[in-house]
């Protein structure tokens, strides 16, 4: 047949015929693909012009010049920033704000790296990066002025909230799953009683109890801080659903293993810390990657709690005098900072998917 | 001549012992005696009981009733004399249970360095020479995953010796792989017969009952059916039941 000899003579580069194959397979596949395109093409354009092209950049752009320009005002992030960043943190210690940042960023960064994870350079890195972000936040020693928790603000609280949730919670979630395994019957069904109760409650209700509720039923000398209460519940409210998850993937180490750790005379925390964590955790791992990025997002409810973490301080941002109508760029880069960290989770969660692939072949 | 000295000690002495999952009665008055340096081959029809003996002796199995008294000492809930016991005592299983997070080299050298508290360079120099012995030495840096199940089940011999165990359990070491890498285990095996360890082989490999037991156990249904030196069970077994077990295992 002659297709075949076409074929042969004019046969079209490689990359061609797959795009053909890809999105021109049928004519109305065809239709679909071109409409499809056009529509983000469309949409791409209207993002670009807006987001740059009639955009108005730099401080000095007043709200008047942006809204004749038309496009975004990305001015009121250049004016309002430091709300966003520090919310009501005194305006002239604010670097010390920024610098608690870079300390628990440096803290999440370092211990992410594998070479870090033995207990006595986790711990340093922890109590360290906790200390310094503790002692710069709410200063009172070493000639800092004293901030008390209810001026913080910004992403310095919301990357506080969030390492402390996961500081209490992740520990927690281990002790939680290996006592729902435990061969006394009061202590598993107890310990599934706490993880179900917990998981039934709504995040909400738990940060309203933990900031109002809790207070009347603790003795006076156990009275802290509303902010750390807030955070011991969110902590709880992790280790609730990440209990399960461990516990998903403990049930997926094989009997045999525990057996073969057992007659080898290696004791229960041996074989607990040495062969099933590290398996059930490998097991785990996209799941947890999961629940740290519901974590991160979570956060933002604190406010219901009178806390201004990122996104409460993003609505006073604009909220005030002669931006209220900026909202969108306010937003557009509160989820740009969101997107930065959960992004870089995710990344994270994927790379060491790749390191644990390569010793399970 | 005190009795109390450790070769007049049995290995392992089963006296009278009884197993039940739930209402099912598993082991039924067992009573076994293996003296040091014995090789005992046990074998019998599948659910006859024989894997749960042998892990009674190491405790993966408690026992409900009767007596198991390893190298003198007496299996009981006392967890620090378990573990005494385990470390005594090796086991190789069915599927390996190797680890598969671990190098073989690491998975040779854990339980030395956190049990025996053995410091790492002599730990790994040990399991070299235990992984010459099973003649893999060259896959010490490699993942379980990586080997085949003859492989792997030598590995897992060597990390069962690097323990340096009296005692070594095989729960049918052989029954999981193909059948062209049971003989490279075997003759492991059978090697490290004639190295005076005491051993207890659960396995239907019946050229190695012969050629390395001093005596075979048959069991069915829970109960210990005969025991006798390999000549005599395969040439005049006793049992009718035993007679069936031997003509269907080597009937063709």
């Amino acid at each position: 047949m002659n297709t075949l000899a076409n074929s042969a003579a004019v046969a079209p580069p490689g990359r061609v015929r797959m795009l053909r194959k890809r999105y021109f397979p049928t004519p109305l596949q065809g239709v679909v693909s071109v409409v499809s395109a056009g529509l983000l093409l469309l949409i791409s354009w209207k993002l670009l012009d807006w987001a740059f092209l009639s955009a108005v950049f730099g401080a000095e752009g007043s709200a008047a010049e942006c809204r004749a320009a038309g496009g975004a005002c990305w001015s009121v992030i250049a004016n309002r920033w430091r709300i966003i960043f520090f919310g009501l943190y005194p305006h002239a210690e604010q670097w010390r704000s920024a610098l608690a940042c870079v300390a628990v960023v440096a803290m999440i960064v370092l211990s992410c790296v594998p070479s870090f994870w033995r207990p006595w350079r986790l711990a340093a890195v922890w109590i360290i990066g906790t200390a310094v972000y503790y002692i710069l936040m709410k200063g009172g020693i070493l000639g800092l002025r004293y901030v008390g928790e209810e001026q913080w603000g910004g992403l310095a609280l919301t990357l506080f909230i969030f390492v402390a949730t996961c500081l209490i919670g992740f520990p927690l979630s281990i002790v939680l799953a290996l006592l729902r395994r435990s061969e006394l019957p009061v202590i598993s069904r107890g310990t599934g009683l706490l993880i179900d109760a917990v998981r039934s409650l709504p995040l909400l209700a738990i940060l309203f109890a933990f900031a109002v509720v809790v207070p009347f039923m603790l003795p006076g000398w156990m009275q802290t801080g509303k902010l750390y209460r807030v955070v011991f519940g969110a902590g709880l409210f992790f280790a609730a659903y990440q209990a399960e998850i461990i516990r998903g993937g403990l049930q997926g180490v094989p009997r045999g293993q525990e057996e073969a750790a057992m007659a080898l005379g290696i004791g229960y925390w041996h074989r607990v810390g040495k062969i099933l964590l590290p398996q059930a955790m490998r097991n785990a791992l996209p799941a947890t990657i999961n629940q740290f990025v519901i974590g991160f997002k979570e956060t933002s409810l604190v406010i219901v709690v009178g806390f201004f973490e990122i996104l409460a301080s993003g609505n006073a941002a604009y909220g005030t005098g002669e931006w209220t109508f900026a909202y969108r760029e306010v937003y557009a880069f509160i989820a740009l900072i969101y997107f930065v960290f959960t992004y870089s989770l995710s990344r994270y969660g994927a790379y060491l998917e790749r390191r644990m692939a390569i010793s399970s072949r | 001549m005190a009795d109390t000295h450790p070769a007049n000690v049995p290995a392992v002495q089963i006296n009278g012992m009884n197993k039940f999952y739930g209402h099912f009665h598993a082991l039924k008055n067992i009573q076994l005696t293996v003296h040091r340096g014995e090789k005992v081959v046990v074998c019998g029809p599948s659910g006859s009981g024989k894997s749960t003996m042998i892990r009674c002796i190491n405790r993966l199995e408690e026992h409900n009733s009767g007596q198991i008294t390893v190298l003198g000492t007496e299996l009981n809930d006392d967890v620090a004399s378990i573990d005494g016991i385990r470390r005594e005592v090796g086991m190789v299983f069915q599927h390996f249970n190797l680890f598969p997070h671990m190098t073989v080299l690491e998975n040779c050298v854990l339980a030395p360095m956190l049990v025996r508290k053995t410091p790492r360079a002599q730990a790994e120099a040990a399991a070299m020479r235990y992984l010459e012995k099973v003649r893999i030495p060259e896959q010490a840096q490699k993942y379980p995953g990586q080997l085949s199940g003859g492989q792997q089940q030598r590995v897992a011999i060597a990390r069962s010796l690097c323990m340096e165990p009296e005692i070594l359990l095989f729960d049918e070491p052989t029954s999981a792989l193909d059948p062209e890498m049971i003989s490279e285990v075997l003759d492991v095996m059978v090697h490290l017969a004639t190295e005076g360890r005491t051993m207890i082989c659960v396995t239907h490999e019946m050229g190695f009952a012969r050629r390395v037991a001093d005596r075979v156990i048959f069991m069915d249904a829970g109960e210990i059916v005969e025991e006798a030196p390999p000549e005599t069970f395969f040439q005049s077994p006793s049992s009718e039941r035993t007679k069936q077990f031997l003509s269907q295992v080597l009937g063709h």
